[in-house]
């Protein structure tokens, strides 16, 4: 297979537990901008190739890196829109607050009900 | 309630059944912003003063930048030892508008480079500190 595979979009929570992990945080990092096979990215950790491997696995099914062979080799790169799910998911950080501040509020100061003229 | 996220900026809207002498102190009351957001909180609500909130998981912390009872307060955004997101990094701007018996809470959320996100490390580096903070 020659051709690029395209992940198909993630849910938030797939991508949310995809990043969880530190060292598969610091993968994307790695591929952000390169396209790099897997012996080279498992080369920058103190793990096992297997442990990076499966890495890689949580990292493809959540989206997040697009797999192309050439040859032997597997080139990962990160998939930028793979990150939308998560900017939306922070567009709701403040939004939920409020709603808390809101109901914060108006439970500790509750209007008294009106009253028909 | 609505929100808006455009470049770098979120812009979030609340409708509160109370007026802004009442909700001001929501922003700067250590025992009054916990009811709402973090679980634990040192505030110096003056400019330059310290805003820290425990979130569990993390910290937002900086200082208040403009404090303006009861109308509008301004403090700086950050994590402690995060490179892109530093404290003091982004700032959040709230205003409080009386509408009748009412408080319009607008809050705008600035510096947070979303449109960067992919583009620069910066950007989306920045947007997993953030997103901590959304999880915590």
């Amino acid at each position: 297979m020659a051709e690029r595979k395209q992940p198909a979009p993630a849910a938030p929570d797939a991508v949310l537990r995809a990043l969880a992990d530190p060292h598969r945080r610091q993968i994307l990092r790695l591929v952000q901008h390169a396209e790099l096979p897997a012996g080279q990215i498992a080369a920058s950790f103190a793990l096992t190739q297997q442990a990076v491997s499966q890495h890689i696995g949580v990292l493809r099914q959540a989206g997040l890196l697009t797999e192309r062979r050439e040859g032997t080799r597997r080139l990962y790169a990160l998939n930028h829109q793979a990150l939308e799910p998560v900017r939306e998911l922070l567009s709701e950080f403040w939004p939920d607050a409020l709603s808390r501040l809101k109901k914060a509020v108006e439970t500790a100061h509750p209007r008294p009900p009106k009253r028909e003229p | 309630m609505t929100a808006e996220i455009r470049n770098d900026v979120i812009v979030a809207t609340e409708r509160i059944e109370a007026p802004p002498e009442v909700v001001f102190p929501y922003f700067t009351d250590p025992a009054l912003i916990v009811r709402w957001i973090g679980e634990r909180a040192e505030l110096d609500p003056r400019p330059g003063g310290v805003f820290s909130l425990d979130m569990g998981q993390v910290t937002a912390c900086g200082a208040y930048i403009t404090v303006d009872p009861p109308y509008r307060v301004v403090f700086s955004w950050g994590v402690p030892g995060s490179d892109t997101l530093p404290p003091g990094g982004s700032t959040v701007e709230v205003v409080l508008t009386p509408d009748g018996d009412d408080t319009i809470v607008v809050l705008t959320h600035r510096g947070l480079r979303t449109a960067d996100i992919g583009t620069h490390r910066a950007g989306w580096e920045h947007r997993l500190g953030l997103l901590r903070l959304a999880a915590g």
